[in-house]
């Protein structure tokens, strides 16, 4: 314990540090890494809020400005655009349904609601608030247990992601409100539209019809642009009458006792759930919000409220997300895995700094290694003190005519979809994914659950039919007793399906009852 | 008995399901035989199906298609039990304009630049709203020109270009 | 290849001033690849060094798709006026022309070839607990149980996978291929024990191998590598002549003027010595390459299409 608080004091004395810098020939005294910190989280919170511009093209393009600096003020700088994207992401998410990564599409879920009920405030303060207390918390969960979490991540082998990812898929089915049935039929037809393109196992290309621009499969920002972005537009532009889409009375910004009480607990059950699931380099961070959502969905007392605005809806799946996003330097920062694109562009950024990532970055050279994790700190706060007074600013937004907002909101999607391979090509899925998403809404089904199922398709295709490679065929290597993670990811999924299903048997039973007599 | 359809959502979103397990089945294994045979030829050739050890790039998808088929036969069964609501009108002219718009952007961006395929998309997806008011689109398109140059052009150094490709000198670069 | 040599001459002896001119508007390096990879990392520090010496804005592209064919289409689509360059690498020039069926370029008559950028060596990594310490010892385990071990790579098709392929096919051995998503979570089920053995580029196997989380046992090149000066060579080994790298490097058009190529050529080199961007390739794994001019490129480019089609076509490794 004692070595842990001599290393952080290693590391903020880092970040604090006052440094000459030269400038256009004057040489000025400047705490230089706390403000490329600053940089990295405006920098972050803005492409955040931009619907399709990522966290990864954005440091892609920063790198060649990075390798002038020293490593560690390039990677605070990095890091920091990294957990500001996450910030930016929620509030489009909240305000305009837009989810520009796929950790807010369950954001807009309750987010939406609330700020269509004239609660945006509130909501994005919860957002705000929920990231803030889960990155501290996965912060100091970095610092303490980096290698022995980096020797469970290890553990997880293709059919421990396997049984994770139909878990994830059960829990999917939990985030319609709707009817059960149609949930799974959406969540298969997610997983379907997720394989097209070339196939990792066999490099066949598949369901592209001859389009090169399909041979890498659809992204996933086109598909969540059209589901959400162009089909609400659509939705909210059909409305005979010129209504406007959110109440005029803007209400109070910040949530009230109620609402403070409510968010404690999911706060907390999420963080936990996001720490955990963000150490898996296969996209465990992906479903942390999910199942951080699911999980609060079926424990709270409010859960009829799930999809209509609840403050639980926001609050669990933020701080999933973001604690995830903190504990995912685990696997690079102890194992030099990256555990997503960002991950890999660290590690970029880091070898043609000369630093080989790895284990051995924290005894060699602790300066950078605590001094990143002692930014991660600072970098939150500034987030949470940045976020709670633009909180203002973006409800004011909100009372702009929509007949302004919609072509300004088009234009940024358009831009960010363009954007991702610099080519029309995917402006026109996005269109495709709006018509076929306003088919859905009409038809009673809803996009969140297709969504998820077209992010885990392809990694769950692709890890089933590893594990059965490497078992050579045998089907109970996802149950064998040798992998214990693995069946308790089993028996987990078929408890949820038995708790999902049991209600809505029910329901239908007493409805058949209610009509015999 | 003449079987009536009660949900009338259900229906159509269970043929939408029926259709689109249906399409990825097909497209999977390939068209059946009796099919090629009719037509003289392979019309899909369809992928390898594999084995369970080594799953051919068609298995997973097969079976995903099958599921979705008979999940759709389900809601579809469920449509002509039980009650549910109608479908709601399609409203096509903001679906109209608003795919019009995107198409416009995208296609038009390369060739005459961000200025003006940014234009296209603000004027065309604004006729798609309940009014239309010159002025204000006009000038709406002005501030978010400058805006989107400065941001997307300026600051983030997205490669796109700011002017047609015709004009060889452009104020801005 | 003659005829083409006298066309581009005679393109570059119509257009004599094009050099002094050249360039007149910006340049876009296309990087047919995702952001974010080291193809991708030495493109926008290449650009930037570019930027400099031509005085015209270099602007990375990024068109990703199909293995990079689609980014390459382009470039080898655009007017051959030196101001669309692309970078082109083994998948693109060398492995994807036999293992794709329709390649809608030819690699050697679309492409005028300008200069190598970086060249990785492999390296044959191994489990900790798997009992082979050297390349004998694992061909005998091979041998002892064929089928039994697994190899990973990075994806279908790459050079990971055919190193593979050659290795099995020069010892008659058997091993399982795995195919991967990146060599990253190849080598997290390598630390995790889950697959036996891989042949992964040094730069992303190197802080692994360091760090002795997998045991390096040969390394794919006919020198041995400046990085792990002590590892022999698998040609050492007894596998005479196995020789294979990742590279990638700088084309254009092919009907791009002669004085364009070799001025690009020029300051390319120019900047592959400059110290500060030598180490930078360096740290991403590059020994300095030997093939330099576009001719030795060319040639190069050449040489390698035609032992990956002979191998592509002897693994029997496809894409449709």
């Amino acid at each position: 314990m004692e070595g842990i608080f001599s290393n952080l004091a290693i590391g903020f004395i880092e970040v604090f540090k006052l440094q000459a810098i030269t400038l256009g020939g004057m040489t000025m005294t400047l705490p230089f890494n706390i403000l490329m910190c600053l940089i990295g989280v405006l920098l972050g919170t803005l492409i955040g809020v931009l619907p399709g511009i990522g966290p990864v093209a954005t440091i892609a393009m920063l790198l060649p400005v990075t390798f002038n600096l020293a490593p560690i003020a390039a990677l605070i700088m990095l890091a920091g655009i990294y957990y500001g994207a996450q910030y930016g992401g929620s509030t489009t998410a909240i305000l305009i349904n837009l989810p520009g990564e796929s950790s807010s599409v369950v954001t807009c879920l309750d987010g939406y609601q609330m700020a269509r009920q004239g609660r945006a405030g509130p909501a994005l303060a919860t957002a705000a608030i929920a990231s803030f207390f889960a990155g501290c918390v996965s912060t100091l969960v970095v610092a303490l247990f980096a290698p022995p979490l980096a020797e469970v991540a290890l553990k997880f082998g293709p059919a421990e992601y396997t049984s994770l990812m139909v878990l994830g898929l059960v829990a999917a089915v939990v985030l319609a409100s709707g009817s059960l049935i149609k949930a799974i039929a959406m969540v298969v037809l997610g997983l379907l539209l997720g394989l097209v393109g070339t196939d990792v196992n066999s490099g066949v290309l598949r369901f592209a019809f001859g389009i090169s621009e399909m041979a890498d499969g659809i992204g996933f920002v086109t598909v969540a642009m059209g589901m959400f972005g162009i089909c609400e537009i659509i939705a909210n532009l059909e409305q005979k009458e010129k209504r406007e889409v959110f109440t005029s009375k803007v209400g109070s910004l910040m949530p009230t006792k109620e609402d403070f009480k409510r968010m404690i607990a999911p706060i907390l059950r999420g963080t936990v759930l996001g720490s955990a699931l963000g150490i898996l380099p296969g996209g465990g961070a992906l479903l942390a919000s999910f199942g951080a959502y699911t999980l609060e969905k079926k424990v709270s007392k409010n859960s009829h409220q799930f999809g209509k605005g609840a403050i639980e809806g926001v609050a669990a799946p933020e701080a999933a997300n973001n604690a995830g996003a903190q504990t995912s330097f685990i696997p690079l920062l102890t194992l030099g895995i990256p555990s997503n694109a960002v991950m890999a562009l660290m590690i970029g950024a880091m070898m043609i700094q000369g630093i080989a990532p790895g284990p051995q970055v924290m005894t060699e050279r602790p300066q950078l290694f605590w001094g990143m994790i002692a930014s991660m700190w600072v970098g939150n706060l500034m987030l949470v003190i940045l976020n709670l007074p633009l909180i203002g600013m973006w409800i004011k937004l909100l009372t702009v005519p929509y007949r302004i907002l919609y072509p300004s909101i088009l234009l940024f999607m358009a831009i960010g979809v363009f954007s991702i391979s610099n080519q029309p090509f995917d402006c026109f899925l996005m269109a495709c994914f709006g018509l076929l998403g306003y088919v859905c809404v009409k038809l009673g089904c809803e996009p969140a659950p297709l969504i998820l199922g077209f992010i885990l398709g392809p990694l769950m295709e692709e890890n089933l039919r590893r594990a059965m490679l490497l078992s050579r065929g045998d089907p109970w290597v996802f149950i064998s007793p040798s992998k214990p993670i693995s069946m308790g990811f089993v028996i987990a999924a078929v408890l949820l399906l038995v708790i999902v299903a049991l209600p809505a048997l029910r329901k239908k039973r007493e409805e058949v009852f209610v009509e015999e007599t | 008995m003449k079987l009536k359809i009660k949900s009338q959502q259900d229906w159509w979103a269970g043929l939408m399901f029926i259709g689109f397990g249906l399409f990825f089945i097909v497209f999977s294994l390939g068209t059946p035989d009796f099919i090629n045979n009719i037509v003289g030829t392979k019309l899909i050739g369809g992928y390898q199906m594999g084995s369970s050890v080594r799953m051919g790039p068609a298995y997973f998808p097969a079976v995903l298609g099958g599921m979705l088929a008979v999940l759709g036969l389900l809601v579809l069964l469920d449509s002509v039990v039980e009650d549910g609501p109608k479908v709601a009108k399609f409203h096509f002219r903001p679906l109209l304009f608003i795919a019009v718009s995107s198409l416009a952007f995208a296609y038009l961006l390369k060739p005459l630049g961000l200025v003006l395929a940014s234009i296209a998309l603000v004027f065309i997806s604004a006729f798609g709203g309940h009014e239309f008011k010159w002025k204000e689109v006009a000038i709406m398109s002005v501030v978010l020109v400058i805006f989107s140059v400065l941001v997307f052009v300026k600051a983030l150094s997205l490669p796109f270009p700011i002017c047609p490709a015709f004009i060889d000198i452009c104020p801005i670069r | 290849m003659l005829r083409l040599l006298l066309l581009v001459s005679l393109a570059g002896a119509a257009n004599p001033a094009a050099a002094q001119t050249w360039p007149s508007k910006p340049v876009r390096l296309i990087v047919p690849y995702a952001p974010g990879g080291p193809v991708d990392i030495s493109a926008r520090l290449l650009a930037a060094k570019l930027q400099e010496s031509l005085g015209q804005p270099v602007v990375p592209e990024n068109r990703p798709g199909a293995g990079g064919n689609i980014g390459v289409e382009l470039a080898a689509k655009s007017p051959p006026d030196g101001t669309t360059l692309v970078i082109s690498a083994i998948a693109t020039l060398a492995i994807n022309p036999s293992l794709y069926p329709s390649l809608p370029y030819d690699p050697l008559k679309d492409l005028r070839h300008v200069t190598l950028l970086v060249q990785v060596p492999n390296v044959l990594i191994v489990t900790n607990d798997l009992p082979a310490k050297n390349v004998k010892e694992l061909i005998a385990l091979a041998k002892q149980r064929p089928g039994k071990l697994d190899f990973g790579s990075g994806s279908s098709g790459s050079t990971g996978h055919l190193a593979g392929e050659m290795f099995k096919m020069m010892t008659g051995t058997y091993m399982v291929h795995i195919p991967y998503k990146g060599s990253a979570p190849a080598l997290a089920d390598m630390m995790g024990g889950r697959i036996h053995l891989m042949f992964d580029n040094l730069a992303s196997a190197l802080p692994s191998i360091r760090s002795d989380k997998v045991r390096a046992l040969a390394t794919t090149t006919l020198k041995r590598s400046s990085f792990l000066p002590e590892l022999p060579t698998l040609d050492e080994s007894g596998l005479k002549g196995f020789d294979m790298s990742t590279w990638w490097g700088v084309s254009v058009a092919a009907k791009t003027p002669q004085t364009v190529v070799e001025r690009l050529s020029a300051d390319i080199l120019k900047a592959m010595d400059a110290p500060d961007f030598k180490d930078r390739l360096r740290n991403i794994g590059s020994e300095a390459p030997a093939v330099r001019t576009p001719d030795q490129f060319t040639a190069f480019v050449t040489s390698e299409l035609k032992i990956y089609t002979e191998l592509v076509k002897r693994s029997g490794a496809k894409v449709d």
